[in-house]
């Protein structure tokens, strides 16, 4: 009977935490058993590392924030208080009277949206009850060591593509298409190189933007048909910070700032070091009037 | 510009900012299988936004209307693939990111420190100003669009 007044107030706590987020009553059923220390060290184990892993490449906060918190709840905790921070995620999962808390360092990996759709989709069968705590792991190792599924020569071409129809969207020639083109893949290439050496971030960025650069300063230097600075304007396009950019905004929108903010610095020093590279490469070049 | 013409402009552009969201896809490593969506997607946000601006619209109206449609076509492909919305929403946004806005601005901010002229320099300080408001609200825009039917109809409800 000692344990009766403590329920009671875990109990209030939670009606209270549920006000406060404003989360629905059925995220929260109101009675379940109790998990054991060691079950609920398992459940925030993998509650982080799903939350881990769409943080790392480029999900939204809030979609953080639902994904654990469901995960958490469907695996038996009552509740658990989240905090997504840019850098790393701390979660306390709370179940009966007991609580653990962990921290876990997080660092950006690039944008990889196969992985963030597996883990949604995990996520879901874990709610309808298909997979246990033991297959979850598993399978969330699995998700974690998986690689692109696209060669990278096809990325090469495929993101020169895509830099080269935006030329034709803001009304380049052919001429131009063409060098924007090989502008891109050919910086695509040398992006792909210099992250596999594990080059600082930024400085991948200039130097990627300064191999555009110069090999789209061809079409200016040669004038090769009426509106040549457009090859230079679309060959660093591939560079540009969409996702976080993105992100930036509607995690603002939805009331997370700090990651909101932090992602919209990112996204600024990164078209500062675009602009760089591609300055050093119009200089040398002698190409002005972008 | 003649109804044909019109037409044929606005498939094209259709045309190439498809291509350039799926490139990106390709680069975000997005499943095989939802290629075609963001092909969609991306095609139909950026087509309606030439459209609109076709008519007069200024371009950041135009990416929040185009935006919004992105965010409805998201939520029906992701309940048709059981997959993200994000995933679509995010490839739909970025043939309408402001990329050359972004890098303009930081160029003329740059331009400034080795500016001789102080005319050149207020020039340029307004240049890089006003591409920084543009970058900004544009990217506002494609937010708030990708968000819409989240916010408007994925509300929390109070506990009773």
């Amino acid at each position: 009977m000692a344990s009766r007044p403590l329920d009671t107030i875990e109990q209030v706590d939670l009606i209270e935490r549920r006000r406060h987020y404003g989360k629905t009553s059925e995220d929260v059923p109101s009675v379940k058993p109790p998990l054991s220390y060691e079950e609920l060290r398992d459940v925030i184990d993998l509650s982080l590392m799903a939350g881990q892993l769409l943080l790392q490449h480029g999900a939204d906060t809030q979609k953080v924030e639902e994904t654990i918190h469901r995960l958490g709840t469907d695996l038996g905790c009552d509740w658990l208080d989240i905090l997504v921070s840019p850098n790393a995620i701390i979660i306390t999962a709370t179940s009966g009277a007991e609580f653990r808390t962990k921290v876990r360092r997080v660092s950006s990996l690039g944008v990889n949206m196969s992985i963030v759709t597996e883990v949604i989709r995990l996520r879901r069968r874990v709610t309808k009850g298909e997979v246990d705590r033991h297959e979850l792991r598993v399978e969330l190792k699995r998700i974690a060591a998986t690689h692109s599924h696209y060669n990278r020569w096809v990325v090469v071409f495929m993101v020169g593509l895509a830099c080269a129809a935006f030329s034709r969207l803001f009304g380049a020639e052919w001429p131009s298409f063409f060098v924007t083109f090989f502008a891109s893949a050919a910086a695509m290439f040398v992006r792909q190189e210099l992250n596999r050496r594990r080059f600082n971030l930024f400085l991948v960025i200039i130097v990627t933007a300064f191999v555009a650069g110069i090999v789209a300063s061809i079409a200016p230097r040669f004038q090769i048909d009426s509106q040549p600075t457009l090859a230079l304007a679309s060959a660093v396009l591939l560079l540009v910070p969409g996702v976080p950019l993105i992100n930036a905004a509607e995690d603002m929108i939805k009331g997370h700032f700090v990651t909101g903010v932090v992602r919209g610095i990112t996204g600024g020093i990164t078209a500062l070091c675009i602009a760089l590279g591609l300055l050093l490469a119009m200089a040398l070049m002698g190409v002005r009037g972008l | 510009m003649s109804l044909p013409d019109l037409v044929l402009k606005i498939l094209l552009d259709a045309f190439w900012s498809g291509i350039a969201a799926v490139g990106f896809a390709v680069l975000f490593n997005v499943p095989r299988n939802l290629l075609v969506g963001c092909l969609l997607t991306g095609a139909l946000g950026h087509a309606a936004r030439a459209l609109l601006m076709n008519f007069g619209l200024s371009i950041e109206w135009g990416t929040l209307i185009g935006a919004t449609i992105v965010g409805i076509c998201a939520k029906w492909l992701a309940n048709r693939t059981n997959s993200p919305s994000a995933i679509f929403g995010i490839a739909g946004g970025i043939p309408m990111v402001p990329g050359v806005f972004a890098y303009r601005a930081m160029i003329s901010v740059l331009s400034i420190a080795t500016a001789t002229d102080p005319d050149i320099s207020m020039t340029l300080l307004v240049e890089a100003s006003t591409n920084a408001i543009k970058t900004a609200l544009i990217l506002a825009a494609i937010a708030i669009g990708i968000a819409a039917p989240t916010l408007l109809f994925q509300r929390p409800k109070p506990v009773a």
